[in-house]
This record gives C-alpha cells, structure tokens and sequence, in this order.
C-alpha cells in the first residue's frame, strides 16, 4: 500500500549527523552539503525516519511543509516511500518549540564534484583495458 | 591507447601494481620518510618530484610502537615494465563511483584525467603506484604536498585523518583552523609563527581522536599569495627570489619561520573558523557545531579521494569532540597572534 505522505532518505548515499540538535547532510555520490535550521532539523528527523507529513501538520504550517518537503524531494534528499508512517517522535514537540529558526535547508556546494564526460565519442579505437579478444 | 571503464577498473589497478613491483629493482632512487606511525618507502626516479619529496614533509622521531611499512613506486614507461597509463574509457567518470568501485575490491585510487595520472594503492598489500605519462607529468599541486592520496588512505584504515586545516599552539596545546581557501587560515597560521607560537602544519595535518582531538605535522609546506606574503612581512624576511607555484603563491617550509622546533603533536582543544573581518580588532566568539562542520568537513573530503562516509563522519565526531568559535581577523598579524595566544593561554 502506497502512503503518500510518507518519505524515506532517497539513497544509501544521502548521510547525516546531528549537532546540538542541527542537522548536516552530504550527498555522497556528488559531496552536496545542506545545513538545516533547528526547525528543519526537527523536521527532517522525523521525516527520515518515515513520520509521515500527515503527522506533522498541526505542529507546522501546512503550506510551509509542504514546500520543505517538495525542496528536500528535489534536492534528491528524501523520496516518497511505500512504508507504512512511523509515529512521531516522543521529543518532536519539545525540539519544534525550541526553535527559533523557520523551517529552511541551505545547500553548499561550492566543492561539490564536477561530473567529468569523456569525449568517448572521439575515440577512434574502442580498445577497453584490458583488450576483450573477439571470439572469431 | 588502452582505456579503462568502471567494469576494468580493478584488475587495472591490480595490474598497474604487479607491473611497478615487478620492475622494483629499476627505479633509481628509493627515499625512506618518516612519518607519524608510518615508514614511507617511496621508488622512483630523479627529477622534480624526488625532489619535492626531500623537502616537503616533517618527519617524525620514532614515537609510536605500531609503525607500519607501505610503498609507494613513483614511476612512468621506461622504468623497468611499466605500462604507458590508460585513458579513461566510460562516458561518465564520478569520483564517489570510482572509489567505491576500487573499495569493493580493497583497492584505493585517484584518476586525473588531464595527464592520465593515476595513483593506485592496494590496502592489504600495503602498496601503491603513481603511474604518469613521464617523470614530470603530475598535477602542479602534487609537489606541495606529494603523496598525500597515499598518506590519506593508509591514515584513514587506521582511523585517522589527514585534515585540510590549519594548526596554531603553545606548549603542547593547540587550536584547528578551518575553512575554505581565501578565508584568512593559512594568513593567519604564518602570523602566529612570526609571533612566537608553534604549528604542526598548514593545510594537511594528521588528525587522530583517539584519547582526544590530537594533530601531528606531515607537510612542511606554506603558501601565501603576494599581497599576503607582503603584508606578513615575509617578502624581507624570505627574499621574493623564488618562483610562484601554480596558484600563483609563494611556497615556503614550516621550519623557516618556526620560533623552535616543530613539535610532534598538539593536543587540539577548540576549532575555530576564521574569517576576514570589517578592520576593527580581531575576536573570538562561540559558533555552533552545525557552522563549523560545514567550514571544516566539505573541503576535507572534496579534497581526499575515496572515503567520503568515513571522512563525513570522522569529522563530525571532531566537531562534536571541540567547542567551536568563530575568530573574525583584524588587519595586524601581530595583533591576531596576539588574539589567538591569549586564547591559548585562557585554554579557550
């Protein structure tokens, strides 16, 4: 059964850790930093661990949610999951009403990779390493 | 020209290695480095690189029980057999795939496509290659800091990290200094050794966690661009005699400017993240952990191949280990050496 306001961490390679409370994530596969808010924070806990956006309504503005969530979903942080919804996190409320910082997640990627193409198209030979033989 | 894809990758390593130690007794130059827990054997040829390996590192006293032996042959086509280094053969090349790709197999590795520079190391065998078109065909940053992809991956097995940071300290303890380039570190490292205090290095320093935050010298290495070497006063103190490197900076050595011998280890008790302040006096104020990983982790890893999930975590148990401040520099060297020794003096 697919819940739709349900989310997971969209790869192996989307890590995270939390300090005093804020959340940094990398993204392995190409070294994207994003740094959250301390509501942010709060929320992507609770979203990464498949609390659904249902849940979190009434805690937060349900438009503001929203629109989190779409840019978390396009920064290729969170995809939408099949799990059935997690319940809230009993220390949820508490970490919302500590924050003094609206719901937001700034993305630092000055040293994020280069995707290098090689002109491969521009070989003339397609010699691989090592040379496959031909079975003739 | 042979060419690699993602799928040869590993027995091409493999190769690579078989063929440099095959041709072991053909590299004309072997040099031993002593470094912190580690004995650094490198094969390789004269030339600019051998060279830079004579003056590039601070070697350790033998301070540790646990020293480990790891090879490294430096070499191109015309020493013994080695192989003239492969293109790069896939359409698509990302770093993140390309080192996991050599982790399955216990292999490390770094591609610079440009030369057909590679640098290739087998983690169990304890031995790696720089395979280049000719003796001179490496990155112009290579000879600052040589081997260092090497450095990283052995270091890394063992739980440690080399850290793209900056260190100041006074007897025995010190401070980290993070951040991205044009920040005002490495300005701010040369500005307290003119003025008394100690550092284990600038740019790449070994960070180990283990019984606390401690930072040891690998690299002798400084840099400053003209205005900065200018300003500090190095242009008197040096002469402006030698070349610029790459990015257009003067290089010098550590041990040029130090007060007193550089020591073996600083105890590491804060990280701070400089900044260029508004011309006003220097200060030290408290940042929060979730600033300062982001100051000190992204050109960490960006820089180091491989690794990337144990570095990201590696420093985030460094940023939680150490309060972090913020330290906005003025515009008188002596003045923010002044700043950061009374921070040292106040243990923070």
């Amino acid at each position: 059964m697919h819940h739709s306001n349900v989310y997971a961490v969209a790869s192996k390679d989307i890590v995270f850790e939390s300090f005093d409370g804020e959340a940094v994530v990398l993204d392995l596969s190409n070294g994207k930093y994003f740094g959250f808010s301390d509501s942010g924070s709060a929320v992507w806990q609770a979203l990464s661990s498949g609390v659904g956006t249902q849940d979190l309504i009434g805690s937060i503005d349900a438009a503001a949610l929203e629109a989190f969530v779409a840019q978390l979903v396009e920064f290729g942080l969170l995809a939408p999951s099949d799990a059935a919804p997690q319940p809230l996190p009993s220390d949820f409320p508490a970490a919302l009403a500590a924050a003094r910082e609206p719901l937001n997640v700034s993305i630092h990627d000055d040293l994020a990779d280069l995707i290098i193409v090689d002109p491969i198209h521009e070989v003339e030979e397609p010699l691989g390493w090592p040379a496959v033989k031909q079975a003739s | 020209m042979p060419r690699v894809t993602m799928a040869t990758l590993p027995d091409y390593a493999r190769y690579v290695i078989a063929a440099a130690e095959a041709s072991a007794a053909h590299f004309p130059v072997t040099r031993t480095i002593r470094l912190p827990g580690l004995e650094l054997t490198a094969h390789l040829g004269p030339g600019i690189f051998a060279d830079s390996l004579g003056r590039a590192f601070i070697e350790a006293e033998s301070d540790r029980p646990d020293v480990r032996r790891l090879r490294i042959f430096v070499g191109h086509p015309g020493i013994g057999n080695l192989p003239e280094p492969a293109h790069w053969g896939d359409a698509h090349f990302t770093e993140h795939g390309f080192a996991q790709k050599l982790a399955e197999a216990g292999l490390r590795g770094l591609h610079f496509h440009d030369l057909d520079f590679w640098q290739l190391q087998d983690l169990g065998q304890r031995v790696g290659v720089q395979l280049m078109r000719s003796a001179d065909a490496f990155p112009p940053w290579e000879p600052g800091s040589p081997l260092r992809a090497f450095l990283h991956w052995e270091y890394a097995a063992r739980g440690m990290r080399l850290t793209h940071a900056g260190t100041l300290g006074f007897d025995g303890k010190g401070v980290l200094l993070a951040g991205a380039g044009g920040a005002g570190k490495s300005g701010t490292v040369v500005a307290g050794l003119l003025n008394g205090l100690d550092s284990v290095g600038d740019d790449y320093v070994l960070v180990d966690l283990e019984g606390g935050v401690s930072a040891r010298p690998l690299f002798s290495t400084l840099k400053q661009d003209p205005r900065g070497f200018a300003r500090l006063g190095l242009k008197t103190r040096l002469g402006a005699d030698g070349l610029l490197n790459w990015q257009g900076k003067h290089t010098f050595h550590i041990e040029e400017i130090a007060p007193r011998p550089i020591p073996a280890t600083l105890d590491i008790f804060a990280l701070i993240v400089p900044h260029i302040g508004s011309g006003g006096t220097s200060s030290i104020m408290p940042m929060s952990r979730r600033d300062a990983m982001i100051a000190l982790a992204p050109s960490g890893i960006a820089q180091m191949p491989g690794e990337r999930e144990s570095g990201f975590r590696f420093f985030s148990d460094l940023t939680r280990l150490l309060p972090c401040y913020r330290l906005s520099l003025g515009p008188d060297p002596e003045e923010i050496a002044g700043t950061i020794a009374d921070f040292l003096a106040r243990g923070g």
